[in-house]
């Protein structure tokens, strides 16, 4: 059985480059199951006959798609995945806010774009079986946590969160977006432990335990300002996709106009996760000032922007 | 069930051509308990106290058989078990900290009437345990160092949180003041009083501005937070004893307007659970559970199935208790 807790930590010198790919879709009726199929081949991620776990970012009842993932991103990952060879791939979350999972997948009508049965291709996070973890590092206090079988057992998990800024974490992408793994039925709804251990730490021993192994952004249509929730939607029309949660981050962050070493904790992931360099980014698809989209941000993450 | 008192009288009586509940949800519920007693989110998962909890009132609701008796006998013997040593309950055997689920451990053994010890152990636990916020030093930091404008609360009310150290939320709140209103019959601790007249204040406190609740972040910058069905439920079955302030006939209203617009068969079973305790109309729940069964069989998901049990069962008195007399 595959433990997502064996991926190695390396310091950031000791690694090589990492891929982001960006890829331009003006909305979400564009084939985007051809689009990530073409972005995956070119990313080569290992998944042939190995069980994928698409984590996307479901946080309420929201028919549009703006504070949630969009369905059809997650189905047109989920055909891709297939196409290359993975054996299953089940989409998974544990939303923060809303205990209600099976509304929330009805609302965004997730079984028109996955196929299939529901129960047997989406499982909810937020109540599955457990397993006492200790965590990886010691950045905050928590020392260990309860997580979800389904994503221990996972030989490969895929990070799909929304393009948005956030009301206490500055943006919330694809390492904030791993929150969502910490079971409700553990720790509740909200996972206030989390907050309380201070969110910079938790995310970094959420993800240095479980690191994603790899991340597709819907930025079709992102949201800024009060994000996550009540901020304003913001077009941008673009997927990003890598095998680098942190290089992906920071790419996201590049292409919202704001600088991902001032994001405290990508600029901390970047010690033992991953890249945040503009140099040790291998960008492939289109250049981030073709899709530069410069996205609001509360006063108090002003300084985030590129400008300042 | 040795020693203690019966189930009410009114779990004797399943209307006659409840099909749902006696085809679907009380055969799932039988059959989906694990050999040691327990139920866990699924049938097969882990023994958990949550789901453990909501089967047993699901099944002290219902029509009564030998097979059903021998079932709430072992699950209360699981729960029984699963009780740490300073009464709490932790979310799953084996975990070393009690947490949200205490609440409901106590709720279900006192309404099945057993195990009054482990019940007052859990109901004091509830009365000492504060949460992490509202204290005199953290208000001092709060005061000094936040960015007020983030959220507005009132930090003198405190109710209960989901782990011990953190905030209160409005459901684990909603599930200890429920406990206390149930448990009167119990010499409670002192703290109770107190313990109630904050964690109802908190709950109004928390309250969106339209009315009905979400998990408790009613306003953040300025902007109203949505309510959502279950905390508002919860929250209005824990404040019957005010059932005619505003708030509580808003929430009302906030939630009568949504029920047709749920999706979801817990949130679904929640409102109407909710509604009818209030006395308001609601169009027939079977016929509803049963179309969202042929979607997704409700994911299969224990508590789902049992409050779906509970609303289909005749009014219980743990949820439904007459108007005390408020000074």
């Amino acid at each position: 059985m595959a433990e997502k807790t064996a991926r190695p930590l390396s310091v950031s010198f000791a690694r090589a480059a990492s891929r982001v790919a960006i890829r331009r879709a003006e909305n979400y009726q564009a084939d985007l199951s051809g689009l990530l199929f073409e972005t995956l081949r070119e990313l080569d991620p290992p998944v042939r006959g190995k069980t994928v776990l698409l984590k996307p970012n479901f946080v309420g009842l929201d028919a549009l798609g703006v504070i949630n993932t969009h369905p059809a991103v997650v189905g047109a990952a989920r055909e891709a995945f297939l196409r290359l060879g993975a054996r299953s791939v089940m989409v998974g979350d544990g939303p923060a806010l809303e205990r209600d999972s099976e509304a929330i997948v009805e609302t965004l009508r997730l079984r028109d774009h996955i196929g299939g049965k529901l129960t047997e291709t989406f499982i909810d996070l937020n109540v599955d079986d457990v397993r006492r973890v200790p965590l990886r590092t010691r950045a905050s206090a928590l020392k260990e946590l309860y997580l979800p079988e389904t994503v221990l057992r996972a030989d490969f998990v895929v990070s799909m969160p929304k393009l948005k800024t956030h009301h206490w974490a500055g943006v919330t992408l694809s390492l904030k977006n791993m929150f969502g793994i910490v079971p409700g039925n553990c720790y509740g709804w909200p996972k206030n432990i989390l907050h309380w251990a201070g969110i910079t730490r938790a995310l970094l021993d959420i993800n240095s335990t479980v690191r994603p192994d790899f991340a597709i952004v819907d930025g079709i249509v992102g949201m800024e300002g009060n994000g996550p929730i009540q901020g304003t939607p913001k077009r941008c029309g673009v997927l990003v996709a890598g095998d680098d949660a942190v290089a992906v981050d920071a790419t996201c962050a590049r292409i919202m106009a704001l600088v991902p070493e001032r994001i405290d904790y990508l600029a901390q992931a970047a010690y033992l996760l991953g890249h945040i360099k503009e140099e040790k980014i291998c960008q492939l698809g289109e250049a981030i000032a073709t899709v530069r989209t410069p996205f609001e941000v509360l006063k108090s993450f002003a300084r985030l922007r590129e400008n300042r | 069930m040795a020693g203690g008192p019966q189930l009410p009288d009114a779990a004797k009586n399943s209307p006659p051509g409840n099909s749902f509940l006696e085809k679907q949800c009380l055969p799932f519920l039988t059959s989906a308990q694990n050999p040691n007693g327990g139920w866990g989110y699924r049938p097969g998962s882990q023994s958990s106290v949550e789901p453990t909890s909501w089967a047993l009132l699901a099944l002290a609701g219902a029509a009564r058989s030998a097979a059903l008796e021998k079932a709430i006998q072992r699950g209360a013997g699981w729960l029984r078990e699963t009780q740490l040593r300073d009464g709490s309950w932790p979310a799953y055997a084996g975990q070393r900290e009690g947490c949200w689920v205490t609440a409901l451990g106590c709720l279900a053994l006192h309404t099945l009437g057993v195990a009054p010890e482990a019940v007052a152990n859990g109901v004091a636990w509830l009365c000492e345990e504060w949460p992490g916020e509202g204290g005199f030093w953290w208000r001092l930091r709060h005061r000094l160092f936040s960015r007020t404008t983030e959220i507005r609360q009132n930090y003198y009310f405190r109710g209960w949180s989901w782990s011990p150290g953190t905030s209160s939320w409005v459901e684990p709140t909603s599930y200890a003041l429920i406990v206390l209103r149930n448990a009167r019959g119990l010499s409670l601790p002192r703290r109770a009083t107190l313990r109630v007249r904050l964690g109802e204040g908190m709950l109004y406190d928390r309250m969106c501005p339209a009315g009905g609740w979400n998990c408790g972040n009613p306003l953040v910058y300025g902007v109203a937070g949505e309510p959502q069905v279950g905390p508002t439920a919860w929250a209005l079955l824990a404040l019957q004893d005010h059932r005619e302030r505003t708030e509580n006939q808003r929430s009302l209203d906030w939630l009568a307007h949504e029920y047709e617009q749920i999706r979801g068969p817990g949130s679904l079973a929640l409102a109407h659970i909710c509604l009818e305790v209030h006395g308001r109309p609601t169009p027939p729940l079977e016929p509803a559970l049963e179309r969202l069964y042929l979607t997704n069989e409700f994911f299969h998901h224990v508590p789902v199935v049992a409050w779906a049990g509970v609303a289909l069962s005749p009014a219980q008195p743990w949820l439904q208790w007459a108007p005390r007399e408020v000074a």
